[in-house]
């Protein structure tokens, strides 16, 4: 019997879970609900079958179609695999619960289909093997992005999915042109392939800069962010959540495995120069994000700008480079997407209570929405990366790699951001304390909306206790073996 | 206002001068790529006789990388339930079509019909398929949505989001029930596999045509009651 449940490949499953599941949801709309919880659960318990099988197989290769690379094209699932693909399934889930409540009617019939195939895009795009098979996932990706962006309605929303959608194009051209390049020189598109082939040319490097230049892009990494804001914060609650936890890491994603696998082990000066400078613009932006959020008026921009400091953190380990550096970066990845998603669920409630986001307006929150306005505190301590959070044991790895390695330019950048994290932070809070002078109009939030991000936000903290467990599931296939110093 | 409009031609200018810089680096790359590709397409031939069909364009975007299609099939419904979810704009039915556009439509129709079955039949061996098929059955569903015609309310629910989840739910279907009876997902045993390709890809042609047609029109028709 484990035999049998051992050679189901679960990493198919991952990605026609959700398929069906949209199709479904798009046949029939007035199951929608139903058919989209269902599936967020079935895709739960395919992320453990698969993270069963890696823990028991190792490393898990599947030839779709029987041919195999260089013809056909491979799935490829490690530890890194596993840890995206549950931190889609974790705040699939939540966001899935949530919108249950959130979105109704019309709204409902459009939201499930269009979050199910998002989320096969995803799936697809953390077990691909292939970087051409990497370009469609992006594109599956971006349009239903957009597309559920645009979902809010009004001018705001429809102006940010649009320039969103140009900005995602842009990005997966530059993709697609190095990708061509990539295939001349090389004669493969699968990634363990070309790690093997190539070697440095005009051709290859100018493939890196434009993959690069497309995937940074659509990362939102300093000075890249400038579609960012708008775009997050104008979306639906449970499509920021979804947007900032989920969406912005898949094209990190694929950067990490290019990084790693392919530019890295080129090496040479350019790359060690390429690395100085993603960490360099992710100083910037962890410097820029936090004073840009501490400047805003409206509740969802500050989360917003909060996301462009997070991510410039995720590009500190480029120029530090160790395997414990990457370590710490895999953790931010998923202690920010629980603790983000926690924070625009919040953001949705007190917009749902309140009918507006202003910061200055926020008295009587406290008393009001007091689950809410926990979760937003709890998920700010991650995001501070005070301890116990998931978020400490993150930026502790980093620091002190940053510090073993004498550049301690990027532990005082590490600090400085955690301060203005802080102070950010603590604005939204002491406004939400302030007492009410008169009780203003409100309405009702359902239980399940705040229930849904606090339980995110105290996963947020949990994952601080849960660090050497999980280390030992990441590490399954060596993710970062082709990086020097263990 | 004038020192304005300096740095902006002096930023125009920078922008001018980088982005020719970037441009001139790129065709420098290119002219630097070696004569001879080194491509896949020896491999494809070796395989063609197993593949199911005789033209490696096919092949490839049906078996050998019959993933990548069957994604970009989702990013074509996608793409439609973007556009419905905007809610469309006012239906432009109002003036009536003229003489020339109504005959050529009543004569074009059936013609483009058949030329996508032979384009989709044809593809199995020679340049055409499911794309080129679906575009031209697009065509004709521009053409009579130009003239005038609609929908009928008996069709516009269940049975026009039937066909337009065809393509992709039978690509789906197939995969899993190949890998149901004990292959790969996708696996087509070599006897099959004609076969196999030409009805999904006659699925995805009708597929293809509505998609196309239903994004000229904009907004989801929606079932009106009985008047």
């Amino acid at each position: 019997m484990t035999g049998d449940l051992l050679g189901i490949p679960w990493a198919v499953l991952l990605i026609l879970l959700p398929l069906i599941g949209g199709l479904a949801c798009f046949l029939l709309p007035s199951l929608s609900k139903s058919l989209g919880l269902l599936c967020a659960l079935a895709i739960l318990v395919a992320v453990g079958g698969l993270g069963w099988q890696l823990a028991e197989n190792g490393a898990q290769r599947y030839a779709i179609g029987g041919w195999g690379a260089p013809l056909g094209i491979d799935l490829y699932a490690d530890g890194l695999s596993l840890l995206m693909l549950v931190m889609a399934a974790l705040v699939g889930l939540g966001v899935s619960v949530y919108s249950s409540a959130y979105f109704n009617g019309d709204k409902a019939r459009h939201f499930w289909p269009l979050w199910l195939f998002l989320w096969a895009a995803l799936n697809a795009l953390f077990l691909s093997a292939d970087i051409f098979n990497l370009y469609v996932t992006l594109e599956l990706l971006g349009l239903a992005a957009v597309a559920l962006v645009a979902l809010a309605g009004g001018a705001d929303a429809l102006n940010a999915a649009m320039r969103y959608l140009l900005v995602s194009l842009l990005g997966s051209l530059f993709y697609l042109l190095g990708v061509a390049l990539i295939y001349h020189g090389f004669g493969s598109v699968d990634i363990a392939i070309l790690a093997q082939r190539i070697e440095p040319s005009p051709a290859a490097w100018s493939a890196v800069g434009l993959m690069s230049a497309g995937l940074l892009l659509k990362t939102a990494l300093f000075p890249m962010h400038f579609w960012l804001p708008a775009a997050h914060a104008s979306a639906p609650a449970p499509v920021s959540a979804l947007l900032s936890a989920l969406v912005v890491k898949a094209p990190f994603y694929i950067l990490l495995r290019l990084w790693l696998e392919i530019f890295s082990p080129t090496g040479a000066a350019p790359g060690q120069l390429l690395g100085q400078l993603l960490g360099l613009l992710g100083a910037a932006a962890v410097l820029w994000g936090g004073i840009q959020a501490l400047r805003q008026t409206r509740l969802k921009l500050l989360i917003a700008y909060s996301t462009v400091a997070q991510l410039g953190y995720l590009f500190l380990a480029f120029p530090l480079g160790t395997s414990i550096a990457w370590k710490g970066v895999f953790y931010l990845l998923l202690s920010h997407a629980l603790a983000k998603a926690a924070m625009f669920m919040a953001a949705g409630n007190i917009l749902y209570f309140c009918g507006h986001d202003r910061i200055t307006d926020l008295d009587g929150v406290a008393q009001r929405l007091p689950l809410t306005l926990a979760a937003f505190s709890l998920a700010g301590v991650s995001i501070m990366g005070l301890p116990p959070s998931g978020g400490f044991v993150a930026k502790w790895l980093l620091l002190e790699t940053a510090l073993r390695s004498g550049q301690w330019w990027w532990a005082a950048i590490l600090i400085l951001g955690g301060l203005l994290a802080a102070a950010y932070i603590f604005q939204v809070i002491g406004h939400a304390f302030t007492q009410a002078d008169a009780p203003a109009e409100t309405g009702l939030v359902p239980a399940r909306m705040e229930w849904t991000a606090v339980m995110f936000a105290f996963a947020a903290i949990l994952l601080g206790f849960f660090a050497t467990d999980a280390f030992e599931l990441i590490g399954i296939g060596a993710p970062t073996s082709g990086v020097s110093g263990g | 206002m004038t020192d304005n409009q300096q740095t902006g031609k002096a930023f125009r200018l920078l922008l001018v001068l980088l982005l020719s810089a970037i441009a001139g680096w790129l065709a420098y790359a290119v002219l630097a790529l070696s004569s001879s590709p080194a491509g896949l397409g020896e491999q494809v031939v070796t395989h063609l006789d197993t593949s199911g069909v005789g033209n490696p364009v096919t092949a490839v975007l049906l078996n050998f990388r019959g993933y990548d299609t069957l994604l970009e099939m989702a990013v074509l419904l996608v793409a439609l339930l973007g556009v419905w979810s905007l809610g469309g704009i006012a239906d432009y039915r109002e003036s009536p079509p003229g003489p020339v556009l109504d005959t050529l439509s009543r004569l074009l129709v059936p013609v483009l019909i058949l030329v996508a079955a032979y384009l989709l039949w044809v593809g199995a061996d020679a340049p055409g398929g499911a794309f080129q098929a679906g575009s031209v059955l697009g065509a004709a569903g521009v053409l009579l949505l130009l003239s005038g015609w609609r929908l009928g309310n008996r069709f516009a629910g269940l049975l026009l989001r039937a066909v337009l989840v065809l393509g992709l739910g039978l690509f789906v279907i197939a995969g899993t029930g190949l890998f149901l009876i004990g292959g790969a997902f996708l696996e087509y045993p070599p006897s099959l596999a004609g076969g196999l390709i030409l009805l999904i890809e006659a699925a995805a042609t009708m597929t293809i045509g509505a998609t196309l047609a239903a994004l000229f029109l904009g907004n989801r028709p929606r079932v009106e009651p009985d008047k």
